[in-house]
């Protein structure tokens, strides 16, 4: 069973070679625009004639998309790591204890709104970077949790039955069974959680995080509509270019649940 | 339940932690005024080590029933939980009096991180018990509107010096218009997708081609981060405000609800069409025809036959919205649309914590209560289509 899964995956990727060519067209526009922004002042001096500044220069592009990327990268690293992690041990012999417990938790806690989660980080953590980090990675865990729960119980009792029976260790029937099988409804999750934690790591920006969301706040407290085009702009495309990866990592999967919860921030 | 030889380790975890808390972190903060930061108290220092002893042996007698639980000590245990969770306003009613200084009116008092996660821990302890003892939810939700009950009463009654009481009596008007204008907001949004939603899964149902256009459309859309939406609407909003006169008198800007309200219709289209596609879908193809071959006109087919046989799956998809829409609503406050996220903004700004509290938990409270109403709702009436 296993592999199939995994012939079937290699056929996808021989399949097509240009199937990454339309997040690298986002990727290619959101860099030209990090670094040619500037070239566009004409442009936006036509949108506003009157106002002193229509660039957003106090940090460049390229840097802010840097710390935006960053941010993300590292909450949905961390948030990987401890979400599989948890839905694993809750899954094992050992852990079965909690598993109800965790499953109640990661679908409350999804009911949560994103910038209510980051509001009550700021009590807790100060302002900064880091309290950012944390809410992302809280909030990113909840549905990498769910979509691995539902994935590892999805693997049929057979395909295990037959693992086991093959003289396969518990160890080596998780990491060449399990996960595999898994694979693309979590990736599903973590592809969610990425996309909520793009969002709300530009909410970042009004508790003291310098990202993409900088020039927006900027804009709407100095009341200068081009930074707020050039903060949105960069950002949607951003949101584009990583879920347009995301879609193209991810293999088809027949009656995959779809992820029915609020995928913005 | 029967009786199990075997700790229930999740218990036994969750209260052992509790009791840690309980004794090692603090509990509340004390400030002579708004801006300063308060000096933090453990429980200890506030009421004395008699009262929290107290409380350390209600948390110790929980880890004792979990360790050989049975089903009339798990019931024992709820009892004790659900009396942790009274007691605690009332503890920190006597704290408060106990920890201020009469002489310093402008004196407040801060929830500290103990109280926080002795409150979360408890309330999982909830959650596990009622999964153990299988609980109905009716009978939870009623447990929580009691303990709920009783918080209100302490805050209302003897809570005034909490800073989070004080941040509210300074502006209890503009609280309750918030809070309205919210729930309008979100309602405005999700009745206006519910309608579109409902036209588009009915136009796709026709044409093919319309379905992918319109999936791939609302896929991408619901990808953009709200503050990103809200900021590219508001250039061609201001623009058309200022062209055409009638709804610039609307009240059509930039800034202000225009915005906010068309860039939550945009994201709960994609779950209302979704859902509303999936219903329509999903109704069993030989009811229609045996409805048809009652002799009902396809007009009565739709309302009397298909709409309420996928009404259980499209209140899922309300029900996701809602919750959806009543988080983006507050960062829509970025823009000057109003509702809750006022203050949680506001609060940010002037790293007034208590304030971003007044914002954030009523959010929190509404989108669960509404996740539960609306799930509760559509459990009902598919329990009902199914009998």
């Amino acid at each position: 069973m296993s592999e199939v899964a995994i012939q079937g995956s290699e056929g996808g990727n021989r399949r097509s070679r240009w199937r990454f060519i339309v997040p690298l067209i986002w990727l290619a526009a959101l860099l030209m625009l990090a670094v040619g922004m500037t070239t566009l002042e004409p442009l936006f001096r036509l949108l506003e004639p009157d106002l002193r500044q229509v660039i957003y220069v106090r940090e460049s592009f390229l840097v802010l998309l840097g710390q935006h990327v960053l941010m993300v990268a590292v909450a949905a690293l961390l948030a990987t790591c401890v979400g599989v992690g948890a839905a694993v041990a809750v899954t094992r012999a050992a852990g079965r204890d909690f598993m109800p417990m965790v499953a109640q938790l990661a679908s409350i806690g999804q009911t949560f709104p994103p910038v209510a989660v980051l509001a009550l980080a700021v009590p807790v953590l100060g302002f900064g970077t880091v309290p950012v980090i944390v809410a992302l990675v809280l909030y990113g865990l909840l549905p990498i949790v769910r979509n691995t729960l539902a994935g590892l119980q999805g693997v049929s009792a057979e395909v295990l039955e037959a693992a086991r029976g093959m003289g396969m260790t518990p160890r080596q029937v998780l990491l060449q069974v399990e996960l595999p099988l898994a694979a693309p409804v979590i990736l599903a999750g973590i592809r969610t959680s990425v996309t909520i934690n793009v969002a709300t790591a530009a909410l970042g920006a009004t508790v003291g995080a310098s990202n993409l969301g900088d020039p927006i706040i900027s804009g709407i407290v100095n009341g200068n509509t081009p930074y707020i085009i050039q903060g949105a702009v960069m950002i949607g495309l951003l949101a584009l270019a990583v879920d347009s990866l995301f879609e193209r990592l991810q293999p088809r999967v027949p009656g995959q649940a779809s992820d029915g919860q609020a995928a913005n921030g | 339940m029967s009786r199990d030889a075997r700790p229930n380790r999740v218990l036994v975890s969750l209260m052992s932690l509790g009791l840690l808390t309980w004794l090692g972190l603090d509990a509340l903060s004390v400030a002579p005024n708004r801006l300063v930061q308060g000096t933090p108290l453990s429980p200890v220092e506030a009421l004395g080590w008699m009262v929290t002893l107290l409380g350390a042996m209600f948390m110790a007698c929980v880890v004792w029933l979990a360790w050989r639980p049975s089903s009339a000590r798990l019931w024992t245990a709820l009892g004790l939980v659900t009396g942790l969770l009274v007691a605690m306003p009332l503890w920190l009613s006597g704290a408060v009096v106990a920890v201020l200084d009469p002489d310093m009116p402008q004196a407040r008092v801060g929830i500290g991180p103990g109280l926080w996660v002795l409150l979360f821990l408890w309330l999982l302890v909830l959650v596990e018990l009622r999964i153990r003892l299988r609980l109905r939810r009716v009978w939870v939700w009623s447990l929580l509107l009691f303990v709920i009950a009783i918080w209100g009463m302490a805050l209302s009654q003897w809570l005034t010096p909490l800073a989070l009481v004080q941040e509210y009596q300074a502006r209890s008007e503009q609280f309750l218009e918030a809070v309205l204008y919210h729930l309008a907001l979100v309602g405005a949004a999700v009745g206006a997708s519910l309608l579109i939603g409902l036209g588009m899964a009915l136009a796709m149902r026709r044409f093919d081609g319309l379905r992918r256009l319109g999936f791939g459309v609302l896929n991408s859309l619901q990808t953009i981060p709200s503050l990103a939406l809200f900021g590219l609407l508001l250039a061609p909003l201001a623009w058309l405000g200022n062209q055409v006169q009638w709804l610039g008198a609307l009240g059509v800007s930039g800034i202000g609800w225009a915005p906010a309200w068309l860039a939550l219709v945009a994201y709960s289209l994609l779950p209302m069409v979704r859902n509303t596609y999936v219903a329509l879908e999903g109704v069993d193809p030989g009811v229609i025809e045996s409805a048809r071959g009652m002799g009902m006109s396809p007009v009565q087919v739709f309302f009397q036959v298909r709409l309420p046989l996928a009404l259980p799956v499209m209140l899922e998809g309300i029900r996701i919205t809602t919750v959806q829409a009543i988080g983006l609503t507050a960062v829509a406050a970025l823009i000057g649309a109003g509702g809750l996220g006022t203050f949680i903004f506001q609060g940010l700004g002037q790293a007034a914590m208590d304030l971003v509290l007044l914002g954030a938990l009523p959010i929190i409270a509404m989108a669960l209560v509404a996740d539960a109403l609306l799930g509760a709702l559509a459990e009902r009436m598919r329990r009902r289509e199914a009998a």
